[in-house]
């Protein structure tokens, strides 16, 4: 006899695609923004309101709006018109996204969630959606439409695994970003994206630290440096003349695990001897201008340049941040360029000449560390960190936003004897996202991180599981950010660190007394934990 | 095929179904763990149940199971009823083979179902505690560097 008891349909209904009505829910969403930051930052419509509203209060005119938006933007990016015209819905895209692997909803495949936008695009910008209207794949642009994008577009944190497969090189990255910006031209915005926007326009950086805040901060770090080693270690502030300028995602100086990879960039910088400043102007390397729109990028990165220009640096040093770097790779130069008044970087200890970086004119720190490694210039005690077992999480935009692939690696193959790589399909340039990324790493948003963070998980989880593997490291600041709450549900036991909190701990400085500690203040291993003294390196 | 492997099949054909029709060739299809995770943990661990449920109920080996299949769907787009709901789908699958549900089983799919029950309350509380320490952890780093917003 059939159950009667529950009647639940097991099927979802199988609706059309182009139906754009889309179900709030708290815990999947991110919440709208505040309107004091739209404000601050002149941007339209700032209201109260929250995407489980039914009216969104959108501006009169914002069919007029998002349509003269769209035409500004196709005319103005001719990838944007290239990535409407030229998709062909082959599909390699489909099953490469997190949130689809994770959600298993069909529109977070990256081609479905471009032909949101696409199909509107057809409507009103060709001939044949013009004349033929949905036959022709266009769809009217509606306010169901609009909080459609806002649901998608804000499920995607542009990490850009998608682009990799793609035969044609859409970059659906930019897709999320040119919807977002749209979105933006209507008030349509996530608070999340936009608090830190405003702070990072006021004082420096995402959190709002005022210069006296940044200044406790560093100094606080310093004396707990200081402390560890027995030496005197400072890290000056605002110095003019200094040779480089160094930049870092504000939350290594004010978050967990992030700070120990502060500490570990002042005992290398100490023990070199590095000419070198920090600003409190330019203290935040992360640019969540990047997650709205291309104007706000160029606000906030433009703030680098201005202060190495102030300060008269010769060149540029950046921290462990994610997004700082595709900025910087693919939009700096030509955004805030040309750098002609500073120089092409040269490391002050091996005289290596970066050319990678001869037009930007800044490298990346795990390029300038992997390079004292590679010329001999550290002492490294590799037994320092056998209480560790670790793995790396190739960060997104480090990743596929600049190639930087080998050096994190080579670096870590040195400051540590148990490394061991997660599976080939999910690292290096096809890397998954942590699923915090692109203004997504809120907590409101957890049941979204949490199924976007999953394919992630699956395999930190095979490697625990397989090497006992308990420390998961990245250079990026929102992985160090998200990945604590990530793992603990998914793969409770393995922690999160960065590649320079180890380097800390391996690095034996000049002087320094007797450790006995890491950097977290937990004890060293006491006996060897391999056997032999060699490196246990193997691939998954 | 034997009875069981059938059954099995059936049973994740039956859960396979609770997701989106389009999603489907895919969860179905795709062998790799890493490129279909949900696909590939629904299959383990209800290969893994069926295996325990209709041999030694092993309590360990089931709890894991129910862990890792409950953590996936506690997170998804289902209501509390339809995350669990899975349990039950395997006397359909039975059915529809064509074979009867033995007193014995039916008593066992009862108890995990309520042993499901709790892992789903228990990872819905984990979550909510989740994200309790990040608001703790934001407000702490707000009132230590006296952040303001503008």
């Amino acid at each position: 006899m059939q159950e009667t008891l529950i009647q639940i349909e097991p099927k979802p209904p199988r609706g059309d695609w182009r139906d754009p009505h889309v179900e709030f829910r708290k815990g999947s969403m991110c919440y709208s923004a505040a309107p004091k930051n739209l404000t601050y930052l002149g941007l339209p419509n700032p209201r109260v309101w929250q995407p489980t509203d039914s009216d969104w209060k959108l501006p009169p005119d914002w069919k007029k709006t998002i349509l003269a938006g769209m035409k500004e933007r196709l005319d103005k990016f001719r990838s944007f018109r290239l990535f409407m015209d030229v998709c062909v819905r082959c599909g390699a895209c489909a099953d490469k996204c997190h949130f689809y692997l994770g959600t298993a909803d069909p529109k977070n495949m990256p081609v479905a969630r471009a032909e949101l936008i696409r199909s509107v695009y057809r409507r009103y910008f060709t001939l044949s959606g013009r004349i033929f209207g949905s036959l022709a794949g266009g769809r009217e642009l509606t306010e169901d439409v609009i909080k459609e994008w806002y649901y998608y577009f804000y499920q995607c944190t542009q990490c850009r695994r998608c682009s990799v497969f793609c035969p044609y090189g859409i970059d659906t990255a930019e897709i999320t970003l040119l919807g977002r910006e749209l979105l933006t031209l209507i008030g349509c915005n996530i608070n999340w994206v936009m608090e830190p926007v405003a702070n990072c326009y006021r004082t420096g950086n995402h959190l709002g630290i005022q210069p006296h805040g940044f200044k406790d901060s560093i100094d606080f770090a310093a004396d707990e440096a200081s402390e560890i080693t027995g030496l005197k270690i400072e890290m000056p502030i605002n110095r003019k003349g200094a040779e480089i300028l160094f930049v870092m995602p504000s939350a290594d100086y004010f978050a967990t695990p992030h700070y120990y990879t502060l500490l570990g960039y002042m005992m290398l910088f100490h023990e070199i001897g590095l000419d070198y400043t920090v600003s409190a102007y330019a203290s935040e390397g992360g640019n969540f201008g990047s997650f709205a729109s291309h104007e706000l990028m160029k606000r906030l990165n433009a703030k680098i340049y201005d202060e190495a220009k102030r300060l008269g640096v010769k060149w540029i040093l950046g921290g462990e941040c994610g997004h700082m770097w595709r900025v910087l790779h693919q939009y700096m130069d030509t955004m805030n360029g040309p750098a002609d008044f500073l120089e092409v970087p040269v490391s002050p200890v091996t005289g290596t000449v970066f050319e990678n970086a001869r037009s930007t004119r800044m490298v990346h720190i795990c390029e300038f560390t992997a390079d004292l490694i590679h010329h001999g210039k550290l002492r490294l005690d590799r037994g320092r960190n056998d209480h560790w077992n670790v793995t790396y999480h190739d960060s997104c935009n480090p990743a596929r936003g600049m190639g930087l692939l080998e050096e994190p690696r080579y670096i870590l193959n040195h400051v540590a004897r148990r490394f061991h790589e997660m599976p080939e399909n999910t690292i290096r340039e096809q890397t998954f996202c942590c699923g915090s990324g692109a203004g997504l790493g809120t907590d409101e948003n957890l049941e979204i991180r949490l199924r976007g963070g999953f394919p992630r998980a699956n395999a930190v989880k095979y490697v625990k599981e397989k090497y006992g593997v308990n420390l998961l490291t990245c250079i990026c600041a929102i992985d160090k950010a998200t990945l604590p709450t990530l793992l603990e549900y998914w793969v409770p036991g393995v922690e999160v660190g960065g590649v320079h909190e180890l380097v800390g701990n391996a690095l034996v400085m000049t002087g320094e007394k007797e450790r006995t500690t890491d950097l977290r203040g937990e004890a060293l291993a006491t006996e060897s934990v391999l056997a032999s003294g060699e490196s246990e390196a193997r691939h998954a | 095929m034997s009875a069981d492997r059938a059954i099995v099949e059936r049973w994740v054909e039956r859960v396979l179904q609770s997701y989106p029709a389009q999603t489907l060739p895919f969860l179905r299809g795709e062998q790799d763990p890493f490129r279909n995770p949900v696909g590939h943990t629904l299959r383990e661990s209800l290969t893994i149940l069926a295996g325990e449920l209709m041999g030694k109920m092993d309590r360990q080996r089931i709890a894991q199971a129910l862990d890792a299949i409950i953590r996936m769907r506690a997170v998804q787009d289902f209501g509390p009823s339809d995350a669990v709901r899975f349990v039950f789908d395997l006397r359909t699958a039975i059915r529809e083979w064509g074979g009867a549900v033995p007193d014995s089983l039916e008593s066992r799919i009862d108890e995990l179902a309520l042993l499901a029950f709790d892992h789903y309350m228990g990872c819905r509380e984990q979550i909510f505690a989740l994200r309790i320490n990040e608001l703790r952890l934001k407000a702490r780093y707000a009132a230590s560097e006296e952040g303001e917003t503008p």
